[in-house]
């Protein structure tokens, strides 16, 4: 994999959001050891808000409060046949 | 007639008979009381009596047997009519019996009890030890366990009683974790010979959901046989075998069922259940991803800022250097500019000086004497003082040696002993140094 592709492929949506927390780590520990030069800091700067902001809209997606759902009602709704 | 066909009366070939079937009830009696006499444990359903026996069935989530005591039987074991009742946990010890009927009363097959207890803690822990025992030579602690267990999930299946204080204890845990997915609610009974299949079907069910991503099954503290449902042995099976995390809460610390041991987590708690069933604390990781962002967006600024300054020293540096020998090369130009003139201006002022006391006593010559003759001799003196104009003498290749003050330097020892002299030409001035005085 060149470089490009692999840039490319470090941009990619994550797996998961644990796979999105541990690059993040990665990243913050590659900024912190100050060796990482001025084309790779701005390039991990970026990969790094793109995976927050991934992580944040996870969790946004089970902020907002518990959604209760019953077991007997969804299979009610796949057995009944929808009314056009 | 054809050869080929049986005629009705023709019995199948190699099946010996027909015997009289009385005779073949009481070899078939016989041959039942003679098997092996064991004790059976399940539960009490369907109770009946008669005069001179009980008979009931005895159950559990895979089948059932017909069982009957003597009354006589029953009084000697000690447990009396009320004890023997539908829901009862009891132990049988007997064997397989069949009664043959008569002329007017139906034959049944049945288990002969000649004992009854009731089961006790005991005879419980050990079926369980047997069923763990079993289970875990066939692996099925471990399937579960290497499941992956997603640290976020949106959505989670929960199989418990609809009513009760572990659904709302699990909710409550799930809050506290600022977790606001979607809980699957699977509400089946946790006690009973009932319990251990519905449960079953509800865990089949859930995990059926491509949108559930973990399972737990939760209910209240109780005795063994309160929980035996949750040792059941087919349910456990089941369990093992689901490709979803299970997350058992299931009773008390000190309580220990079978699903415990093949599900992915034993928690003690449904609180504890929450957190096995989305490991993140949501509310920390919030806090933890404004940290992230603000180490990137320093990062990020740090990088550009200090380069950019660095860069800026730099570039400013040769532009000083530059503009520090501009002005100082301006200086020196506005210095000689301002000595040349005064140096021309005080020429001019001598020179003036000198033609008017020239002239002056060319004129009271004039005056005094015969006017014609002194204005020739005028005319002659004016024209011979200009020739003897520095200009002319500079015009004609000459350079006029001054110090610093602008007064003429007239000898090589004057000039030699001064630290700098001036040397002006008609098109300018340069400054020098004298370096030695050469006699001549």
């Amino acid at each position: 994999m060149d470089e490009s592709e692999r840039d490319q492929s470090a941009l990619t949506k994550p797996d998961s959001y644990e796979a999105a927390v541990e690059r993040l780590e990665e990243i913050i520990d590659r900024l912190d050891s100050g060796q990482a030069g001025l084309r790779e800091t701005l390039d991990l700067c970026k990969e790094g808000r793109e995976l927050v902001g991934y992580c944040a809209g996870e969790l946004d997606e089970v902020g907002a409060g518990l959604k209760e759902l019953r077991l007997d009602d969804l299979a009610a709704k796949l057995e009944t046949p929808e009314v056009s | 007639m054809e050869e080929s066909r049986l005629s009705p009366q023709s019995a199948p070939p190699g099946v010996p008979g027909p015997f009289a079937v009385g005779r073949y009830a009481r070899k078939l009696q016989g041959w039942m009381r003679e098997r092996k006499r064991v004790q059976l444990i399940g539960e009490v359903t369907g109770v009946g009596r008669s005069k001179v026996q009980a008979y009931f069935e005895l159950r559990d989530s895979e089948g059932a047997i017909p069982c009957a005591i003597w009354l006589n039987d029953l009084e000697k074991a000690g447990l009396d009519e009320r004890s023997l009742r539908d829901g009862a946990e009891v132990v049988i010890s007997g064997g397989l019996d069949y009664y043959p009927g008569g002329g007017a009363a139906s034959p049944n097959f049945c288990f002969r009890a000649t004992h009854v207890r009731l089961a006790g803690e005991g005879d419980l822990i050990a079926r369980l030890e047997a069923l763990r025992k079993q289970l875990r030579s066939e692996g099925l602690f471990e399937l579960q366990k290497q499941l992956h267990r997603p640290l976020l999930p949106k959505a989670i299946g929960v199989v418990t009683a609809e009513t009760g204080a572990a659904r709302r204890d699990l909710c409550a845990g799930l809050e506290r974790r600022g977790w606001g997915g979607s809980v699957v609610w699977a509400f089946a009974p946790v006690q009973d010979r009932h319990a251990a299949p519905a449960i079953g079907r509800a865990l089949q069910d859930l995990a059926a959901r491509p949108e559930v991503e973990a399972i737990v099954v939760t209910r209240g503290g109780g005795s063994l046989a309160d929980l035996w449902a949750f040792c059941d042995e087919t349910l456990c099976r089941t369990v093992a075998m689901l490709r979803v995390p299970v997350v058992s809460a299931v009773g008390h610390e000190r309580d220990s069922t079978l699903i415990d041991d093949v599900a992915a987590v034993a928690c003690s708690t449904p609180t504890h259940a929450a957190e096995a069933a989305v490991p993140l604390d949501c509310l920390a990781a919030r806090g933890s991803l404004e940290r992230c962002a603000l180490a990137l967006r320093r990062a990020g600024e740090g990088a550009i800022g200090t380069r950019s300054r660095h860069l800026s020293a730099l570039a400013r540096g040769p532009e000083r250097a530059l503009q520090r020998e501009r002005s100082a090369l301006n200086q020196k130009i506005r210095e000689i500019r301002a000595a040349a003139e005064r140096g021309l201006s005080d020429r001019s002022a001598k020179q003036r000086r000198i033609g008017t006391v020239v002239l002056e006593r060319a004129r009271r010559r004039a005056v005094g004497a015969d006017m014609e003759k002194r204005r020739d001799a005028l005319k002659r003196a004016a024209v011979a003082l200009r020739a003897h104009e520095p200009e002319r003498t500079l015009e004609r290749g000459y350079a006029l040696v001054e110090d610093p003050a602008g007064e003429p330097l007239t000898s090589a020892s004057e000039a030699g002993a001064a630290e700098r002299i001036s040397l002006r030409f008609s098109d300018g001035r340069v400054r020098a140094r004298p370096e030695r005085v050469d006699e001549a």
